[in-house]
């Protein structure tokens, strides 16, 4: 009843003006414009995001639905040049968190700490470091577990949700630090290596070659990364497998070094705690089959990036164990050096094989005098007594007679001042004086008398030992520089050999100054087989060897003069410097010695040198003992 | 009171039935994809099937007696949403922090969605009845502001901001269409400014701060409210111009898509049609609106001219609003694209609102009518 009586009185205000409602009616229209005022305002928002951006968000899309993960590769292993293995891969089990996996954390950590025997606030620093990362990606909590721990956690998993182990593969170093600057050592890579070239092979995290071979040869080693992708969910829950491909090993690298030679010359070093270089090089080929740097690194010390505590001890050390004596440290020749002044002398006519000269134990020039190692004086001298018995007096009369810029030459032609272009990081190139050389340093004309100086190797000359034993070797084969090297193949998964050992040549002697290199071997023969020579301690029975000692001042103070040796203070200490060929006949190798302050090369260095000679003829030498005892 | 008269079928509108079928049909068959893989349950498109056969029935009842009677039945169901929104805040179900759901057994009912189609017909029937010549001045206009402002705090304490807002945009657009005066025009701006000032300060929650900050600034917060933005931007974008394929989306499937068969549902249609799926659906959809405004105009007398307009604003501003929000211009706000997303109250509401429209559009030719094409009234 309310109802009709409600409508009834509707009815009479239901008689509506027809023109209010006409002027209604166009309002309609109105509200008809703002429709289309939104409708071109989607229509636009829809072309740009579709059409116009249409493949940038397709791209966006399939980056979200598709994870892809990296499998690292094993790395190629390290091998010395008869197959032993130097350098290898074994698993190393790392625990890892997956954050989305895990709801509590905290707890997590404080369980996992007593397990790991971690702090919980180095666990959670690692956290910390990684928490921009997505929540897929594990987290390295610890790394290298012992057995212990993996077994424990392998068994307990239930208790840790969101705790995994992962296997990745460590270097396994199978002779210790032997040879540890050659091969060098990995570390993580760091911002600057991820922002040079390359830079989307790696990713933060991935381990590279630091230093040595790992690192020059980085590219060979490292392998290709394997890489799975697969559909996610938002949630990041894997849905399917899309693409799986494996990890391509890194390439086998077998070194030209000896490492049974190679450990002969550390440990003879290390035994009586040398601290310098040994150089052992196939005087035919150039292979290097000795390189080794007193004190060893301890390569261990360097996994997974080294202490500041360990880093400032070795770089504190007074013998400077990161330095790699062969090639980055120079030093002065001392007599080895007056093999070079011999060759220009010969070259230049100024001597020949009958050549005298009488040592009273000195020889003045200008105002100065200049004095003979050995005071009495050694008589009469020609060539080859001057060179096994070391006469300075000799060899300042030829260094006065060819002048500076002629034994630079002959330096030159046998290799020094100049880079060997050995396969390493910061080789030296020595220092070879010219007159000109010096008025561009100094300033001031070269003084004759300073020629005298050099030519016994004492002056400004410096060189390192992997050049005086490339020197070695030219003079023991008859005139060939051949480049040192140090990798004998390079062989792939597949045993495809991608690189192989081939002997370059670097430069040669004239024919008629490779007939001088006789006289000189026959000198340093004599050094080591004759009755007065300088090094007969390194007489090894039934070898021939040819060599040169060389004492190397490292400081001419008065003070020190009457002092005993052993009561100079080591660091002012001369260095000490023998190199050697074997055999004399038809020599094969020759080997470098540089003991830092060791004294005498003689004492100090040869016996180094023996041991390595020793080792390389051992074979021989018991062949030879069985056919005489048959003989007999 | 159920008589049907014979002319009424002859005026019936089959193009605004065509053209709701044909969105319904779109809204189905996307909900399908939206809701893939199933749950487990009832699946949503299920449940859509059952509500949209609801809606059929609630049409039907609302085309059978002149919509003059709303006049009247206005007043008592008014007062039982009114009521409803008030048990709501009691003994309704949360989710997401807010109370806005009451457990009806077979669906859940949100008791806004009904209430803003309430809206519509009570600011009709009042504007309808109230004729001003030089437009409204603020004191007309008390009983109007009071009778929204009522489920508008209702509604803001669940709280739900954005459906709270509707009841606002309603309001302006129905009391803008029936005109102002100037200085009425000035009183509302200015203290609606004001109002929306305090509002901010005092009254909004944080998370709906957040919100509005996420969309001045996206990238400040890229998993939290710009993710769902972001995500839908690049659902939408991926597709291209013509799509990746029915049930082959992406986005959608591997749920980077939040609320993909509700708000987000058209997000899931422009990823799988492409651009031209897109225009096609938006083409539809228009026309609809187009088509309620046709209404409109050819309605008999003020009180129908107002309720098509007001149906009209309903689905728009939703719709509008949705489709910004998917396409990222305007903040995470939780307003359903009406017809086609998920939701039960939506759809049950938008489809009494066509009904209304319907019943507007059939009784065009009725007594009062000066329309062409209306013979022998």
């Amino acid at each position: 009843m309310i109802k009709w009586t409600f409508l009834k009185e509707l009815g009479e205000i239901s008689e509506y003006d027809q023109a209010a409602l006409d002027a209604l009616r166009k309002r309609v229209l109105g509200a008809g414009l703002v429709i289309v005022f939104f409708v071109a305002m989607i229509l636009l928002r829809l072309w740009f995001l579709q059409i116009h951006k249409g493949e940038e968000y397709k791209n966006r899309a399939e980056n979200n639905r598709v994870r892809i993960q990296e499998e690292a590769a094993p790395r190629g292993d390290i091998l010395d040049r008869n197959g032993k293995e130097l350098v290898t891969n074994q698993p190393s089990f790392n625990v890892v968190l997956v954050r989305e996996d895990s709801n509590d954390i905290d707890d997590l950590l404080k369980r996992l700490s007593v397990v790991l025997k971690e702090d919980v606030s180095v666990l959670w620093e690692r956290i910390r470091d990684a928490e921009r990362k997505q929540k897929h990606i594990p987290i390295l909590l610890k790394g290298n577990l012992s057995w212990d721990t993996l077994a424990y956690l392998e068994t307990h998993n239930k208790e840790f949700p969101g705790i995994r182990i992962e296997v990745f593969p460590r270097r396994f170093y199978h002779y210790g630090d032997m040879a540890a600057h050659i091969i060098g050592y990995l570390g993580e890579i760091n911002k600057n290596e991820l922002e040079r070239q390359e830079a989307d092979f790696y990713r933060g995290g991935d381990l590279v070659g630091k230093m040595g071979l790992e690192k020059l040869r980085e590219k060979e080693l490292r392998g290709e990364k394997g890489s799975s992708s697969s559909e996610v969910n938002a949630r990041g829950f894997e849905q399917q497998l899309l693409t799986h491909e494996e990890p391509v090993p890194g390439n086998e690298v077998r070194l030209t070094l000896d490492i049974d030679l190679q450990q002969v010359a550390e440990d003879t070093m290390d035994a009586d705690e040398r601290a310098g270089a040994v150089v052992a090089m196939e005087v035919k080929t150039g292979r290097l089959l000795v390189l080794a740097s007193t004190p060893r690194l301890h390569l261990a010390d360097f996994e997974g990036g080294i202490s500041t505590k360990n880093w400032n001890a070795l770089l504190d050390n007074p013998k400077h164990p990161l330095i790699n004596k062969t090639l980055q440290a120079m030093y002065p020749p001392g007599s080895t050096y007056k093999m070079v002044t011999a060759l220009a002398g010969l070259a230049k006519g100024v001597i020949n094989k009958d050549t005298t000269f009488f040592c009273p134990g000195y020889i003045s020039y200008g105002n100065r005098r200049y004095n003979c190692w050995k005071h009495g004086g050694h008589g009469t001298v020609d060539l080859k007594r001057a060179i096994s018995e070391s006469c300075d007096v000799y060899f300042y009369q030829v260094g006065m007679r060819v002048g500076v810029d002629a034994l630079a030459e002959y330096a030159n032609k046998l290799g020094l001042g100049l880079k060997t272009q050995v396969e390493l990081e910061y080789e030296k190139s020595g220092l070879i004086p010219t007159k000109e050389w010096k008025k561009k340093k100094y300033g001031v004309k070269w003084q004759d008398g300073e020629t005298l100086s050099l030519a016994i190797g004492q002056g400004f000359n410096l060189l390192t030992p992997i050049q005086l034993c490339q020197m070695t070797a030219i003079l023991a084969n008859g005139g060939k520089r051949y480049v040192p090297q140090l990798i004998e193949s390079v062989t792939d998964a597949d045993g495809k050999v991608l690189e192989s050992f081939t002997p370059k040549l670097a430069g040669e002697l004239k024919e008629d100054e490779k007939k001088y290199l006789a006289l000189i071997r026959e000198g340093m023969v004599e050094v080591v087989q004759g009755a007065r020579g300088t090094a007969r301690s390194a007489r090894i029975e039934g070898i021939n060897m040819g060599g040169k000692t060389g004492t190397a001042q490292v400081v001419r103070l008065e003070q020190y003069k009457h002092l005993k040796e052993d009561d100079i203070p080591y660091k002012y200490r001369d260095h000490a410097w023998f190199t050697c060929f074997a055999p004399a006949e038809d020599p094969e190798i020759a080997v470098t010695v540089l003991v830092e302050h060791g004294l005498h090369g003689g004492s100090g260095a040869a016996p180094v040198a023996k041991a390595v000679m020793q080792k390389y003829f051992a074979d021989r030498m018991a062949v030879d003992a069985i056919r005489k005892a048959i003989i007999q | 009171m159920f008589r049907v008269d014979r002319r009424f079928l002859r005026n019936f509108d089959w193009v605004l039935l065509s053209l709701l079928v044909l969105v319904c049909g779109m809204a189905f068959l996307n909900l399908y994809s939206a809701s893939y893989p199933p749950l487990g349950g009832m699946p949503p498109y299920q449940k859509q099937g059952y509500l949209l056969l609801m809606g059929v029935a609630g049409i039907i009842f609302l085309i059978s007696f002149d919509y003059k009677e709303l006049h009247f039945w206005n007043y008592p169901v008014y007062l039982l949403v009114i009521l409803l929104l008030a048990l709501v805040i009691f003994v309704g179900n949360s989710a997401g922090g807010a109370q806005r759901w009451i457990n009806l057994g077979f669906f859940q009912l949100q008791p806004s969605e009904p209430a803003k189609l309430m809206m519509v017909i009570t600011l009709a029937s009042y504007y309808s009845r109230k004729e001003v010549a030089n437009g409204y001045s603020i004191k007309d206009l008390i009983t109007p502001i009071i009778l929204m402002a009522i489920p508008f705090t209702l509604i803001l304490i669940q709280p739900d901001l954005g459906t709270a807002l509707m009841f606002v945009i309603i309001f302006i657009s129905m009391t803008v269409f029936a005109k102002l005066r100037w200085s009425t025009y000035l009183i509302l701006g200015c203290s609606g400014i004001a109002l929306a000032v305090v509002g901010w300060l005092y009254v909004l929650k944080p998370y709906q701060k957040q919100r509005v900050e996420t969309l001045l600034n996206p990238a400040k917060d890229s998993l939290g409210e710009g993710y769902q933005i972001l995500q839908s931007k690049i659902a939408v974008g991926s597709g291209g111009i013509f799509g990746k394929g029915y049930m082959e989306g992406t986005q959608g499937h591997l749920h980077f898509l939040p609320e993909r068969h509700t708000d987000f549902a058209y997000s899931v249609w422009c990823e799988e049609w492409g651009f031209a799926g897109s225009l096609f659906f938006l083409g539809v959809y228009f026309f609809l609106l187009f088509w309620g405004l046709h209404v409109a105009m050819s309605a008999r007398d003020r009180f129908g001219l107002f309720l098509a307009f007001g149906v009209v604003a309903l689905i728009f501003w939703q719709a509008v609003i949705n489709l910004l929000m998917i396409l990222g211009f305007l903040p995470v706000v939780g307003i359903p694209l009406p017809l086609f997303s998920y939701g039960g109250s939506s759809l049950l509401t938008t489809l009494l609102g066509i009904g209304i429209l319907m019943n507007v559009s059939m009784r065009r030719c009725q007594a009062g009518s000066s329309l062409e094409g209306c013979d022998d009234v």
